[in-house]
């Protein structure tokens, strides 16, 4: 047992949690409040080369450990970067760079991971479908071969970064009749004949990101994009978990932590009955509980990533426990943020309501906190 | 970073878990009903098991205390039977730590190797009626006679004190000084001149743990821990901050009792044709009271590995591991005995023992109120 960082990763979370103060915090609140991607975050998150963290330093990315994406992503939240930019950033690297760099082809893997490690390509992916949520194994996006062509049809939604991406990693299946087993994933890029993404759409958080849905009608996918084999796609798919469960979850505790700093510094400030509200036992009950959840949740997600690091299997069960509590208690805990506030929490201009309307995203996006009870409950009913 | 258990650490919690399934389990029932005389042999007898399968001295046979291997044992012992655990805690940690922390050699060799054989049980007063959380506010008090110390105060809801050959008693030295100076820490053996112990306190839950009342009339003592006077409350804090550990491990090991008796009666009891554990209902309760004790077992092993470090902020991470496993302890009590429904409201039956058991995570030691002020502290002084 070891709880340490190692001086090289304490100084890289300090470094960007410096850098995501001074730099990129300043540009989130416009960029919210127009509910719009903002480029100019982008570009600063890649000239930090945040957009390749994980990928390897020969093909333009930083070579960064599991461990060391979930301290960017939770010091980025703790500097006050949005849950959106964040999401976006989690999007591009993790489900689309990671995804092509683990099961592409060293032809694909030269073609996209430099770009996508730059920024110069923004990266998604689509697997949800209107009718196919947590159920993903009954999609409908289908891919039938056509010579050395498959043909896409079907379509998408709620996918990250979709209106301004260049390459999408897309799930279909070519058998609807094996399930799982017949979902292929492929690799897309803009401007391919017969697909489309549709307008973004308004979202109540992270709206830094841009959402859309995503279209194909008789795209046409040349062979040579298909990623890994012919109903490789729900392994690949399922290998995200991995990083739903960390590195993505990383932002959201974060922000508590940022959060939390808040609260802190405004209970010490606020003065009501002549004495600040930090001396009320209310508002001390919030605070410790912002300050436990950091704790367990921070132990939670660093142990998915290390054991991912130190090349374990995923453990459903520790995986399902790091979305569940940093989801469901995270939401809680950015609601009595708020609530420390008081009105003032309420109005646009103080980041806790802007918390707020993101934390609730991490017990719906990658699996609903419903979906990981039903994970931890089936496991034991098994044991 | 590595959260993996040692292989010896691994071994450890496998030999007590194997040795409790055959020794402590079976008599955990009976300690529980037992009227209080009975109980106290019942539970002196468990003591003896542990120290002969050397599994008392857990963490505590280094030069240092190993907080890890306290914790793994505690939940390990607590998971067979929590009153055992209770009563061996406040033998072999709290009077044993206190007196293997701050106590002199002689101290430590006439008492360390006997309270971890059990071949002598003890004791620690230092709460009273009016003063609990706020030991400032004791009212027993010492003063020297000669060469020994002469104490005065009833002492309140003492663990094993109908049990106990020794003592650690808190006592004012010196008023004045008040909690800088002032107190001090008294070993008094069973047989002192003047010392008295209550009739049994009928409790709630961990009813196998004996506990009374310590009453002090001109009691002799002839030693403080550590030879010199004035330090007993540092040394109070110090064991009550390092017990945090010890009570995460008793709300893992109740909690962790709990999950798996109602995932058991999930799976064998069917309701319109299927084990209601198929039922989201019951499902996702299990799936949280996993969900909750894998976390306090997270909490309470990092406070551990921080406190044997002596990381900056280890005491909080205590405070953080005690409050969050409390508050889930009585939590996973409560859905345990909800997925048994009336089968766990009946006297007798595991669960409603467990639900009596748990409570006591939340309350003893730094009730979650009082954790909750020291982190919430901790935090706004950050930013003053």
């Amino acid at each position: 047992m070891d709880f340490t960082l190692t001086d090289e990763q304490k100084m890289f979370r300090d470094t960007v949690y410096r850098y995501g103060k001074e730099e990129i915090a300043p540009l989130c609140e416009e960029s919210d409040l127009k509910g719009e991607f903002s480029f100019e975050i982008w570009k600063k998150l890649a000239d930090m080369g945040l957009l390749g963290l994980p990928l390897p330093e020969e093909l333009g990315g930083s070579g960064a450990d599991v461990v060391t994406c979930c301290l960017a992503g939770e010091a980025l939240g703790h500097a006050g970067v949005d849950g959106g930019s964040l999401l976006a950033w989690g999007a591009h690297t993790y489900l689309c760079a990671s995804n092509i760099f683990s099961f592409g082809t060293e032809e694909q893997k030269k073609e996209y991971i430099p770009r996508l490690a730059s920024g110069e390509w923004i990266g998604c992916m689509g697997l949800t479908e209107p009718g196919s949520g947590s159920d993903a194994a009954s999609m409908r996006t289908t891919a039938v071969k056509k010579g050395d062509k498959y043909i896409l049809n079907g379509s998408k939604t709620f996918i990250t970064n979709a209106p301004v991406a260049d390459v999408i990693v897309v799930f279909a299946t070519v058998d609807r009749a094996k399930k799982h087993k017949g979902i292929t994933a492929f690799i897309v890029k803009k401007g391919t004949p017969g697909f489309s993404t549709g307008q973004p759409f308004h979202k109540m958080g992270c709206k830094c990101s841009t959402t859309s849905e995503v279209f194909f009608e008789d795209c046409e996918v040349p062979e040579e994009n298909l990623l890994g084999g012919e109903g490789d796609g729900w392994m690949i798919a399922l290998s995200g978990v991995e990083w739903d469960r960390s590195t993505l979850i990383s932002p959201f505790v974060g922000a508590s932590i940022y959060g939390l700093d808040l609260c802190a510094k405004y209970a010490n400030d606020r003065y009501q009955f002549n004495r600040p509200i930090r001396e009320f036992q209310g508002v001390q009950r919030r605070i410790a509980d912002m300050k436990v959840f950091i704790e367990a949740a921070r132990l939670a997600v660093y142990r998915v990533a290390t054991s991912k690091d130190n090349g374990q299997m995923l453990n459903p069960l520790q995986a399902a426990v790091s979305k569940v509590y940093a989801g469901d208690v995270g939401f809680e805990m950015s609601s009595e943020a708020v609530q420390i506030f008081g009105g003032y929490g309420f109005m646009h201009e103080y980041p806790v309501e802007r918390n707020f309307r993101d934390a609730k995203l991490a017990s719906i996006g990658g699996g609903t906190s419903d979906i990981m009870r039903m994970i931890v409950s089936r496991i034991m009913l098994m044991q | 970073m590595d959260y993996e258990l040692t292989a010896g650490q691994k071994k450890l919690q496998q030999d007590i878990a194997a040795f409790c399934v055959e020794e402590i389990v079976p008599w955990a029932k009976k300690l529980d009903e037992s009227p209080r005389k009975e109980g106290c042999n019942l539970v002196k007898k468990n003591l003896k098991k542990l120290a002969q399968a050397g599994f008392l001295a857990a963490g505590l046979e280094g030069d240092k205390i190993d907080l890890v291997e306290h914790y793994i044992a505690g939940e390990e012992i607590a998971k067979a039977c929590a009153s055992t655990y209770i009563s061996a805690r406040a033998s072999t940690f709290m009077c044993g730590g206190i007196l293997k922390l701050f106590g002199t050699l002689e101290q430590k060799k006439r008492f360390l190797p006997a309270l971890v054989k059990a071949e002598m049980i003890g004791a620690i007063a230092y709460t009273e009626a009016e003063a609990g959380a706020d030991l400032a506010s004791i009212s027993t008090t010492a003063s020297k006679k000669g060469d020994i110390w002469v104490l005065n105060g009833v002492k309140d809801l003492v663990a094993n004190s109908p049990i106990a050959d020794v003592f650690i008693v808190l006592a004012y030295t010196e008023e004045e000084a008040g909690t800088k100076g002032g107190m001090s820490l008294f070993v008094v053996e069973k047989n002192a001149k003047g010392l008295s112990i209550g009739e049994p306190i009928e409790t709630m839950g961990l009813r196998g743990v004996p506990i009374a009342a310590v009453k002090l009339e001109n009691c002799e003592a002839k030693e403080i821990v550590g030879g010199e006077p004035g330090k007993g409350y540092e040394q109070m804090e110090r064991i009550l901050k390092m017990g945090t550990v010890g009570i995460v491990s008793f709300c893992v090991g109740v909690g962790t009792s709990c999950m798996e008796k109602a995932t058991q009666h999930a799976k064998a009891k069917k309701s319109f044709g299927k084990p209601i554990g198929l039922y989201q209902g019951v499902g996702f309760k299990l799936a949280d009271m996993f969900t909750y004790n894998d976390l306090s077992r997270m909490l309470g092993l990092r406070a551990a590995w921080a406190m044997n470090e002596g990381e900056n902020d280890a005491d909080i991470l205590g405070s953080c591991a005690k409050l969050f496993a409390g508050e889930s302890a009585t939590k996973i009590a409560n859905l345990a005995m909800q997925v048994f429904a009336g089968h766990g409201y009946i006297k007798g039956t595991d669960i409603e023992r467990l639900y009596r058991d748990a409570k006591f995570g939340e309350i003893c030691e730094g009730s979650s109120e009082i954790q909750r002020t020291i982190i919430a502290k901790n935090e706004l002084d950050k930013f003053v």
